[in-house]
């Protein structure tokens, strides 16, 4: 019974393409020894040197967002600086490329703001996403986003097809934020 | 003045700064949650170096394989002030050093450099480990 359970759930992954899915609470310590994890793998796959980059490049931006802003959060000032946020990291393969899928739930009030910045970057093509990174690396930072502007444009020009998101309502004052990257 | 030296951990690239030749080194990789834990302690480090009596040429070399979007906009940061500084007749040239095959780092180098209009920003191409 057991072992059927957990094959099935193992399966149903595989079959997928997926490398690695992380759920639960992420911190920066487990962003490195998962992104540890995933250059390792990759490198013995014996994957180009720029796709390495590209995914690793998606994968740490994807972490470090969900790890900023993600609704479910535990942070203690005990120990310095730990923050765990809740959320899921996802790596696969599919006809031939990698990709990279990142969820979390977050507060409703910012699926607007966010919303406005994907569609802003799904509707650019290369040239205009590189002109916009150029733009943005000199603009002041922003108060309230920790960096954010910049690591969805760091995702998407990195993305060799136009980014996925979606959001899903949970209760009235949290949604499941959704985003997927093909490398 | 007290050197600058922080060697290399998980996510933060190894730093070295040299008062005393004006070698300023940063190596590695960077991509902590917070760029300022990196960049901090260079920033500082530059402010009191440029507040001396006459500061000796600065030769700033990095070699980072990896950085994040908040170490990005940090090197920019950096950048911009070195900039600055090079306007008001501070000589600096940054050595920008990326592996041959590697096109991510050599079009970072090339986002920093446009519209620097003092500072000598040099791409070098290294043979790669």
């Amino acid at each position: 019974m057991l072992a059927a359970r957990y094959q099935a759930f193992k399966s149903m992954m595989d079959e997928q393409g997926i490398i690695f899915s992380f759920s639960g609470y992420l911190s920066e310590g487990v962003l490195y020894s998962l992104g540890e994890a995933l250059r390792h793998k990759m490198t013995l796959e014996e994957t180009d040197v720029t796709t390495v980059k590209k995914v690793f490049s998606v994968f740490v931006e994807q972490s470090q967002n969900i790890i900023r802003y993600s609704a479910d959060k535990v942070s203690g000032s005990a120990e310095q600086g730990v923050e765990l946020s809740s959320g899921m990291v996802t790596i696969g393969r599919e006809d031939g490329h990698f990709y990279i899928v990142c969820a979390n739930s977050m507060r409703s009030e910012q699926v607007d703001r966010l919303r406005t910045r994907l569609e802003t970057l799904r509707n650019m093509d290369k040239d205009e996403i590189k002109a916009y990174y150029r733009e943005q690396l000199r603009e002041a930072p922003e108060d309230s986003s920790r960096g954010g502007t910049i690591g969805l444009i760091e995702i998407a020009r990195r993305a060799s097809a136009p980014i996925e998101f979606d959001f899903q309502p949970i209760d009235s004052e949290t949604e499941f934020f959704c985003l997927r990257v093909s490398i | 003045m007290e050197n600058l030296l922080i060697t290399a951990q998980e996510r933060s690239p190894h730093v070295d700064f040299n008062f005393a030749t004006g070698l300023l080194t940063i190596a590695g990789e960077s991509y902590p949650d917070d760029a300022s834990k990196v960049f901090g302690p260079i920033f500082e480090a530059l402010d009191s170096y440029l507040a001396e009596v006459q500061p000796l040429p600065i030769r700033l070399e990095i070699e980072l394989v990896y950085f994040n979007s908040s170490s990005a906009k940090a090197l920019m940061n950096m950048f911009k002030r070195l900039d600055q500084a090079a306007i008001a007749g501070q000589k600096i040239d940054v050595y920008w050093r990326f592996a041959a095959e590697d096109e991510t780092m050599r079009e970072f180098g090339e986002d920093f450099s446009e519209d620097l209009s003092a500072l000598a920003f040099h791409l070098v191409e290294t043979d790669g480990k």
